[in-house]
């Protein structure tokens, strides 16, 4: 194998023909986009329109409070996953990444199973005047269920690369067990929770396929930016466009975020 | 002070220890990996909880399995440092050092702090450094601002786990040197963790043998690791010269005896282990105990204390001189050993870089190894 590597004659031409496909693939329908969208001559009006504006407002208030869910539940279950060694935290860390393998569709009917008018806790939730699917909460609850896995792994890996000896030694100086949670382990796996939450985010505002059978597609309630794409596409392409090339920049944001705030100096150095 | 007895159980390996050390004096637990002592630093730490005993630090008992008594790390007043030292990277050194003194916004205590902190790194040579990030520094400072890092909260027993295992050899003696002063000064009780016989001789005042989670030995450490006495300390202390030989006379009048090699025949009329160029027989005069004559036993002596000769020295107090042929030379910091083949014996002998040049030694050398008979003791058989 290292020879191969090193002999780089009949893998050159294949890896470059490849990467060239790969970049043409990717790249092709990005530049599309930013080449059509800057061709619409109404590309800022499209972007202000109402539709968007309120797609935007609705992705943005339901993204970070659907990431304000996945931390506060997410990182005190990372963290006992990534300390304890019990069979049963493990068979469930086993089962916490099912969303990501999980079609968002089925995702969505299965919350419809649990939560809706005829689910399993609906008819409970009913009783005490609690209404979930097709409400904004639905679209929350579809975020949280699929973009939460994305943060608990990365977390959970951040804490495993904290070694236990740094929070020993930190205790021996009188640091109490949770001081030094706050003051080493958490900044010391900041890199990766903050990667975690990064890419979390992400696939809640992209977050599709869940939301439209859980929470439905209703303007200013449940319609969040991909819905809004989909609906703009019958009738409005200039304001797809538009929504479209906001999805891409916020996605680039985040690509910038994991580049400049995920490393650390002394990463590496656990 | 720090006192304590405990048995813990860890898995399978069962460790049972106790140990009473006073402020100012160093304990080292010596043995070889896997033994236990590291076990004990952590129980007396708080990070392992013993099923039997009771531990003291300073004033404070920490863990009593009678009265359940059982105090957090946090609030143990002991101060750790590990054999990778675990220095926090995200922290300067200055914040590494200050990470344990108790926040407190009052200006008179930043105040002390701060001078507090410029005390430590003035103490452990680390002025100038106080900003670096700790992965930027050498191994020794690394190590050093473990120390001052453990020291900064006042603890009232220090536990140092092989402090010096990741050092070369110069760094180690400088650091040993060094430490041993801080810790003189820091007046209270610690307790090292060291499978290095140097490091014990050098920085302990009381050395306590463990092997597979039993104390072997206590007591002084050239008394100890100088001339072990028990054949299994013997080897975990690692004796450079353990011989198979045989009582051959009894001389009570000059307290020596003379052994012959196991397997050497003796030589009849031959008395002196100063053997001539023609001797085929192995001797030794060692110091007198109760063996009989005839008896097997092992006698032990340190490479250090043997001397090399390049001639027979015809006129010397040392009892023992036997001529030998170079077969090894190995480098040993902080100098060499040399294996000398003795009538079919190897004889291990410490020296010297400069001795080794200016003698010319090199393998086929031919040399005489001397000693006195008080260098050589007796290792008792491990089944005695």
């Amino acid at each position: 194998m290292r020879t191969l590597l090193h002999s780089p004659s009949p893998w050159l031409p294949a890896g470059i023909t490849a990467t060239a496909v790969y970049v043409v693939f990717v790249g092709l329908p990005v530049a599309a986009l930013l080449i059509r969208a800057a061709q619409q001559e109404s590309f800022f009006e499209s972007l202000t329109s109402s539709l968007a504006m309120q797609a935007l407002r609705l992705s943005l208030v339901t993204s970070v409070i659907s990431m304000v869910v996945v931390v506060l539940l997410g990182t005190p279950f990372a963290h006992l996953l990534a300390r304890s060694n019990s069979a049963i935290l493990r068979a469930i860390d086993s089962i916490v990444e099912l969303p990501i393998i999980l079609p968002p569709v089925v995702a969505g009917v299965a919350m419809l199973m649990a939560f809706g008018r005829q689910g399993i806790i609906g008819p409970a939730l009913s009783s005490v005047g609690v209404s979930i699917p097709f409400t904004t909460t639905a679209v929350i609850f579809a975020q949280v269920f699929v973009a939460a896995p994305f943060y608990i792994r990365a977390a959970k890996m951040g804490f495993q690369s904290v070694a236990r000896d740094y929070e020993d030694i930190s205790q021996t100086l009188g640091v109490s067990p949770w001081a030094t949670f706050w003051r080493l382990t958490l900044p010391l796996a900041g890199p990766s929770i903050v990667g975690g939450l990064a890419l979390a985010w992400a696939r809640a505002i992209a977050e599709f396929g869940a939301t439209i059978m859980f929470a439905g597609n209703l303007t200013g309630q449940t319609q969040t930016m991909p819905l809004a794409i989909m609906t703009a596409l019958e009738s409005d392409l200039g304001a797809a466009l538009a929504l479209s090339v906001l999805l891409l920049v916020g996605s680039l944001t985040v690509l910038v975020v994991l580049g400049l705030f995920t490393r650390r100096q002394w990463q590496g150095r656990l | 002070m720090t006192r304590g007895e405990i048995r813990c159980q860890v898995g399978d390996f069962t460790l049972e220890s106790q140990w009473e050390v006073s402020p100012g004096q160093v304990l080292v637990l010596f043995g070889p990996s896997g033994s236990g002592k590291t076990t004990i630093l952590r129980a007396i730490a708080g990070l392992v909880s013993p099923i039997e005993g009771h531990i003291e630090v300073g004033d404070q008992v920490v863990y009593d399995r009678d009265s359940q008594t059982w105090v957090p790390p946090h609030r143990r007043k002991v101060g750790y440092v590990t054999q990778q030292y675990h220095l926090f990277p995200h922290l300067s050194v200055s914040r590494n050092i200050s990470y344990g003194i108790p926040r407190d916004n009052s200006k008179r205590k930043f105040r002390d702090d701060s001078d507090r902190i410029a005390h430590l790194l003035d103490a452990f040579h680390l002025e100038g450094l106080a900003n670096r990030r700790t992965w930027e520094l050498s191994d020794g400072q690394q190590q050093r601002v473990a120390l001052a890092r453990a020291l900064a909260t006042e603890p009232q027993v220090l536990l140092l786990d092989e402090p010096f295992s990741s050092l070369d050899t110069e760094l180690r003696r400088i650091l040993r040197r060094e430490i041993r002063a801080v810790l003189s000064n820091a007046n209270i009780p610690v307790i090292l963790v060291t499978h290095d016989r140097e490091d014990a001789l050098a920085v302990g005042d009381a050395v306590q043998v463990i092997d597979q989670g039993r104390t072997l030995e206590y007591g002084e450490p050239l008394r100890i690791l100088g001339q072990p006495g028990q054949g299994r300390l013997a080897r975990l202390v690692g004796l450079e010269n353990a011989l198979a030989m045989r009582v051959e006379s009894r001389h009570p009048q000059d307290g020596t005896m003379v052994c012959v090699g196991i397997d050497s025949s003796s030589s009849p009329g031959s008395s002196s282990p100063e053997t001539s160029d023609h001797d085929t027989t192995f001797r030794l005069e060692v110091p007198l105990s109760d063996f009989d004559e005839g008896q097997a036993v092992t006698v032990g002596i340190r490479s250090s204390d043997i001397i090399l000769a390049a001639e027979k020295l015809t006129s010397s107090s040392a009892r023992n001189q036997i001529k030998g042929q170079v077969t090894m030379v190995e480098l040993r910091p902080p100098g060499y050993e040399v294996t000398l083949e003795c009538l079919g014996v190897p004889i291990r002998c410490h020296i010297t870089g400069r001795s080794l040049s200016d003698m010319k030694i090199a393998e086929g050398t031919e040399l005489w190894a001397v000693f006195k008979a008080s260098s050589c003791f007796l290792v008792e058989d491990e089944t005695g």
